[in-house]
């Protein structure tokens, strides 16, 4: 007996000592509890006392059921038939336990609607974004021909979501397939993108820094493969990634490179758009729509100027300080980074290898139907070199 | 609904006489109650009750199977044991297999087997009913299985979101089978639910009020309601996506026009009153075992019985809360964070209530109490995370992690789980005759308790540093790898402690067939009225049908005030409990029909998905086999019973009428011969007449069969 | 504390007459349980007006002609075949009436006007939805019609199955199984069949008259 009530006490202290040890965690990039932004900031300081209520609540809970275990267990001396008090209840009390719980609730109500209205009336501070899901990677738009409306004729990126730092950035998500979820923990919560509709989020990062996160909703084969990243640059910086990304890609005059562009015209063009390389041989080729249900592929005529790629699902550029992550100063040789070859030639190599898809195949090809995800094209390596070559020229 | 429910003019058959094939029927009406055939065709509740477990507990194989293969896989990160593609069916059919071919039928068992026996009733309203649901549950937990052999196994979720689960994005037959498959399981538990209804409600002993009722009968009852009417919506939603995968219709085809969030709230309406659904037949289980080892009654009857109402009401209210990141306007989070809540608060109600009972009372820590303890203790875990889910902007950073993952897990695993292996223990000496032993009772508890506590604790943890749901790997050095190992091993601690179980059951049994003493109509010293017949009770449950004037009618009848007001034992359990030896009660035949009749309808299901004309011979042998089982007379004029005498206008045939008596009693040796005739099911002969006493029912000619 | 035998419910017994079975509530076993179910029907057609009442004005593939509802309805033909739903209660109600009575040839004739008005009905509806289709509405060419013949469809296979209820009651009554001590099942059934015309009313109500 005794032991057994020994292990129970254990138990029951182990679950808040894990709740304080998840708090304690450094090396976690996703971290709800560790937050970036006043954004996340807010429902971190709504959540931090309602955990503090619920490990209240907990000990009372697990600590009185051990009590009553012990003070009230029969006894080996007791008389099998002599029965105890045979209390049928009492209202009072009863009352009162329903009654309490009730009113303490109605404070975290409270509570929760007042955080729930102040940041869903969070106002823009003048940048919005349009973030698209497809199966299975994030596309990018920002209003650069200042339209008002999200079209091909604005700058579109994938992978990196570039933002100010300090600022509330509105984002309208939604999605060309199915539902999917855009989500950066560090700086707010999640909100679906749902083909059909659009949903604003605001997110807002103290400082400058790169936040990561991933899709979160249950979107297929490649859902756990599917990432998102934020890069908060200092506004002056922002506004110079922004100049950079409406020009056309410059051509290029390596002759591997060279070669790789051609390459890139000629086997790309179906699917993929760099302004300035292909732009002729895209809109022949039905500007992306003809292999893909999302009928989009990722735009690359910035693609070196990115961290990631493939969803965000490898690095483009290495590691250098071993954080995990690839921030801005990591990005671009001219930064002094270094391009992550191996996974790059991988992915070029065979593309649904590295990451489960239900590309197109020849014959689906042929009977009109449609793919989603990137084929493997067969490359040979002296081809993967040159177009490795030439996408390093697209910074 | 039986079109013809009585017999005709009742043929007197001479001992001896063979049985004519019926006019109608194409199969002789079955006949025996003993041998494997009878348990295809029996619509003894009590045998019933007892499929559904043995079914269920298969599938919690299955279930578990998969879940030790999600485990396995994610042990540590990138890791390819298997195609992310098969790990997507394999969490599909973890969750669709673990709620409804396990929880939701472990309810059925143990409601089926005791609320007739809670009300004093002899049977469900609707015997054979009642059978076909349970064949029908069966017939489409196969089904849905079967798809692993047929093309792979659903893999869009258990909440099977659109448009992912179209035909575009899920091409194949897996979520063909998921629809199809829950279609039909879900018509078995309306069919059930409809049964059991309408059997409480109308079926009780005399003086059993509602507000007499046991606490678990009282939970069945609601549960069943809530079944009434949610699984209509959920039926609603699987034939909009049955139309949209086979016949092209546009309900889920965004580019026709449609909005994919009303799947979402399709899903969810049924979905959240089904988990009342999963839980309150455990909180029932619960609120008796507790007081019997606590020697008390049960604190605040009325309270339980209204938080279980309350809960039952305010399920409705609150759907929502699954879609608080799914783009639903402010006005509308705001709502259902609050009504999501208040919800919190009759649960709450419950724990403290079963706290109460146990203060003040003298406690003995058999394993059904361990594992009721358990539910407390565990449930209370899931509880509080699920109110730190109601705070919406939170919601928006906990939903599709793990935090919500180790939240369902708490109450569907710590909750309802605990619950019902709790009830095994429990009622298993009055199901099988013998107990399982204690002692291995205990090391499943508390292997089955770390094991648990192992696997989902660190859930929290992960999901608030961030690990998303529904996932066939996680990324490296992001802080997931430690507690995901700990999971994992928690995981294989928990299928040690299940063998453990089956280790128990086996051993028990081995020593029951070894040393046959029957633990006798009480072991417990409990409170309501199964435990007022024998162990294993007689078909025909009671032998005079008692008259009720307590709550715990049972425990009144052995414990009662003396002169000077202290509550004293005035009978012992066997006592006070009836003998089971009436020979002459009058119980429905048994029939083919509701095996039948469950068969069509996958047979249906396989011509949707693979050739329409098998599917049009399903809906023929439907029509048929529904006229066959309205036809049928509940009870067979072939079966041998003699003139009932004038008592069988009023129902109830006096005794010395000149009754056949029969083995009616215990599933006799089968009247297999063409010479005896069906001798099992037997007159109306319910006991004595005016007589102030409980006698039993003899009979008055003394004749068996056999 | 007597268990008296004489009044515990027998489980399923079949009855000479359903009424006399003494249940808890007063209501028989089977009337109750369809009850029960037709409160769970409730749900299952609130499901599909609201999905249909969701979906109606959102089509934005096919024809542009068969994208509003209003455009292709026929109010004035769906009147008539309305009309006769109701009129069909009506006789339900006669047949009812006439089997509590102990007139059975009555009651019988009165079921096979209900099958036949229900079969009237139908016909109707087949008859509109062949001209809907000619007019190019098909099941799959907009979400309006895939909701449309979706909700009109289940519930013209309730009615198509009270009517094989109806056709089996009235050869019942002929080979004389169906006599005044059965007028409860008649009863049940007419509350089914009462059930599926305020549907149809609610339906046609919805669909139809409110744009």
């Amino acid at each position: 007996m005794r032991t057994r009530l020994r292990s129970r006490r254990a138990l029951a202290l182990l679950v808040p000592l894990l709740l304080l040890l998840s708090a304690c965690a450094s090396d976690a990039p996703q971290d709800t509890l560790e937050p970036e932004g006043p954004i996340a900031r807010k429902i971190d300081n709504l959540v931090n006392p309602v955990f503090i209520i619920a490990a209240v609540v907990f000990v009372l809970v697990e600590f009185g059921v051990l009590y009553l275990v012990l003070r009230f267990r029969q006894r080996k001396d007791d008389d099998p038939d002599e029965l105890p008090g045979q209390t049928h209840g009492n209202t009072k009390l009863e009352i009162g336990w329903t009654v309490l719980p009730a009113l303490l609730l109605g404070f975290v109500a409270f509570a929760t609607l007042a955080t729930l209205f102040d940041i869903t009336n969070t106002k823009d501070d003048g940048l919005t974004v349009q973030v698209t899901g497809q199966q299975w990677w994030w596309e990018f738009t920002y209003d650069t021909d200042g339209d008002g409306k999200f079209t091909d004729e604005d700058v579109l990126t994938a992978n990196d979501l570039v933002i100010p730092a300090g600022e509330n950035v509105g984002l309208e998500i939604t999605s060309r397939d199915v539902i999917h979820s855009f989500w950066i923990p560090k700086l707010n919560g999640k909100k679906d993108a749902v083909p059909g509709r659009r949903h604003p989020l605001t997110i807002n990062a103290d400082e400058p820094g790169t936040y990561v996160g991933q899709c979160t909703e249950f979107c297929g084969l490649s859902h756990a493969y599917m990432r998102q990243r934020v890069v908060a640059l200092a506004p002056d910086e922002f506004d110079a990634w922004l100049e950079r990304q409406q020009d056309a890609a410059d051509e290029p005059t390596d002759a591997d490179a060279e070669a790789g562009a051609e390459l890139f015209a000629s086997q790309c063009s179906v699917c993929h758009l760099a302004r300035g390389i292909n732009d002729d041989q895209f809109e022949e080729a039905g500007q992306g729509t003809s292999e893909l249900v999302s009928e989009n592929a990722p735009d690359l005529t910035h693609f070196a100027s990115r961290g990631a790629f493939a969803g965000a699902t490898f690095d483009l550029w290495e590691d250098l300080d071993g954080d995990h992550i690839v921030e801005a100063d990591e990005i671009g040789t001219a930064n002094g980074g270094r391009l992550n070859r191996g996974d790059l030639e991988a992915w070029l190599r065979d593309p649904p290898g590295q990451k489960p898809m239900d590309p197109v195949t020849p014959d689906q090809v042929e009977a009109g139907e449609r793919g989603r995800g990137m084929p493997n094209l067969n490359l040979s390596e002296e081809q993967i070199d040159q177009l490795v070559a030439f996408l390093q020229t697209l910074d | 609904m039986a079109i013809v429910e009585r017999p005709t003019a009742l043929p007197e058959l001479p001992p001896g006489a063979a049985v004519t094939p019926r006019p109608l029927g194409v199969f002789t009406r079955p006949q025996s109650t003993t041998g494997w055939r009878s348990w295809l065709t029996t619509i003894d509740h009590k045998r019933i009750g007892i499929m559904y477990g043995a079914a269920a507990m298969f599938f919690f194989l299955l279930g578990g199977v998969e879940a030790l293969f999600i485990r396995a896989q994610l042990a540590a990160p990138g890791q390819a044991l298997y195609s992310a593609d098969l790990y997507n069916q394999l969490f599909t059919m973890h969750g669709v297999t673990m709620i409804f071919l396990v929880v939701i039928p472990l309810g059925a068992a143990f409601m089926n087997y005791l609320m007739p026996l809670q009300i004093g009733a002899r049977d469900v309203a609707f015997p054979r009913l009642n059978a076909f649901s349970l064949w029908l549950f069966l017939g489409g937990g196969l089904f849905l299985n079967s798809s692993w052999f047929l093309g792979g196994g659903a893999n869009g979720g258990w909440f099977a979101y659109a448009p992912n689960t179209g035909v575009v994005f899920s091409p194949g037959h897996g979520m063909d089978f998921y629809a199809l498959g829950l279609q039909m399981t879900g018509i078995a538990s309306l069919a059930g639910a409809i049964n059991l209804v309408v059997t409480v409600l109308n079926m009780r002993a005399p003086g059993m009020t509602l507000m007499k009722m046991p606490v678990f009968t009282w939970m069945g009852l609601v549960t069943q309601l809530l079944l009434v009417f949610a699984l209509p919506v959920i039926s609603v939603a699987l034939f909009l996506l049955t139309f949209d995968r086979l016949f092209d219709a546009n309900f889920f085809n965004v580019s026709a026009g449609a909005d994919p969030l009303l799947w979402e709230h399709l899903f969810w309406i049924f979905g959240h009153p089904e988990v009342y659904i999963l839980i309150l037949p455990a909180f029932g289980i619960v609120s008796e075992i507790i007081p019997v080892f606590s020697r008390k009654p049960i604190f605040g009857y009325p309270f339980m019985v209204f938080s279980g109402i309350a809960i039952g009401f305010m399920g409705w209210g609150v759907w929502a809360h699954h879609m608080f990141a799914s783009g639903m306007g402010p006005i509308s989070v705001a709502a259902f964070s609050l009504s999501t809540m208040f919800i919190a608060v009759p649960t709450g109600v419950k724990i403290l209530n079963w706290m109460a009972t146990m203060w003040g009372g003298k406690l003995s820590f058999t394993t059904p109490m361990l594992f009721a303890i358990g539910l407390v203790t565990m449930f209370t875990i899931g509880g509080l995370s699920g109110v730190t889910h109601a705070v919406a902007p939170a919601d928006t950073q906990q939903t599709d992690t793990y935090y919500i993952v180790a939240h369902f897990h708490y109450v569907l695993f710590g909750g309802a789980l605990m619950g019902f292996l709790g009830g095994m223990y429990f009622w298993w000496p009055k199901v099988f005759g013998f107990k399982l032993s204690d002692k291995i009772g205990k090391w499943h508890f508390w292997l089955i308790l770390i094991g648990f506590n192992l696997t989902f604790g660190p859930m929290h943890i992960l999901g608030l540093q961030g690990m998303p749901r529904r996932m066939h790997t996680y990324i490296a050095d992001y802080g997931f790898e430690l507690w995901n190992m700990v999971a994992t091993i928690g995981s294989f601690l928990i299928a040690a402690a299940m063998l453990v179980f089956v280790a128990n059951i086996l051993v028990s049994w081995r020593a029951h067939r070894l040393n046959p003493v029957s633990p006798g109509p009480d072991p417990w010293d409990a409170r309501s009225l199964e435990w007022m017949v024998q162990s294993p009770p007689p078909a025909y449950n009671f032998d005079p049908v008692p008259t009720v004037s307590h709550l715990d009618e049972f425990w009144h009848r052995k414990y009662q005030e003396n002169a000077d007001g202290k509550v004293v034992r005035v009978a012992t359990g066997a006592e006070a409990a009836q003998p089971g030896d009436s020979t002459d009660v009058h119980l429905p035949s048994p029939s083919y029909w509701p095996l039948v009749l469950a068969i069509a309808l996958p047979i249906i299901a396989y011509g949707l998905i693979f050739n329409l004309g098998i599917a049009a011979a399903g809906g023929l042998l439907v029509i048929a086999a529904g006229f066959g089982f309205g036809y049928e007379p509940s009870d067979d004029p072939e079966s041998h019973h003699g003139p009932h005498g004038n008592g069988h206008g009023d129902g109830h045939a006096q005794l010395g009428d000149g009754h056949e008596a029969g083995a009616g009693s215990e599933g006799e040796p089968e009247a297999g011969t063409a010479g005896a005739a069906g001798g099992e099911t037997e007159p109306v002969g319910v006991a004595s007449t005016a007589s102030a006493t409980d006698e039993p029912a003899t009979d008055a000619e003394g004749s068996t069969d056999g | 504390m007597a268990d008296t035998a004489l009044h515990g419910p027998v489980a399923g017994e079949a009855e000479h007459d359903m009424a006399s079975h003494a249940t808890s509530t007063g209501i028989s076993n089977e009337k109750l349980a369809m009850w029960v179910f037709l409160g769970s029907d409730c749900l299952l057609f609130g499901a599909l007006i609201s999905t249909y009442l969701l979906l109606r004005h959102r089509s934005i593939s096919g024809p542009v002609e068969l994208r509003d509802p209003a455009h292709i309805f026929d109010i004035p033909f769906t009147s008539v075949s309305s009309f006769v739903l109701l009129f069909s209660s009506l006789t339900m109600a006669l047949a009812v009436g006439a089997i509590h009575r102990g007139d059975v040839r009555r009651c019988r004739t009165f079921l096979m006007t209900t099958a036949l008005l229900g079969s009237v009905f139908i016909g109707g509806q087949v008859y509109e939805f062949t001209s809907f289709v000619k007019e190019g509405l098909g099941y799959t060419t907009n979400i309006l019609g895939s909701a449309f013949y979706t909700l009109t469809g289940f519930h013209g296979v309730h009615v198509s199955v009270g009517i094989m209820f109806l056709m089996a009651m009235f050869v019942m009554s002929l080979r004389g199984k169906l006599g005044p001590d059965r007028a409860e099942t008649v009863e049940i059934f007419g509350l089914y069949w009462h059930f599926v015309d305020i549907v149809w009313i609610l339906i046609f109500t919805i669909v139809y008259l409110i744009p």
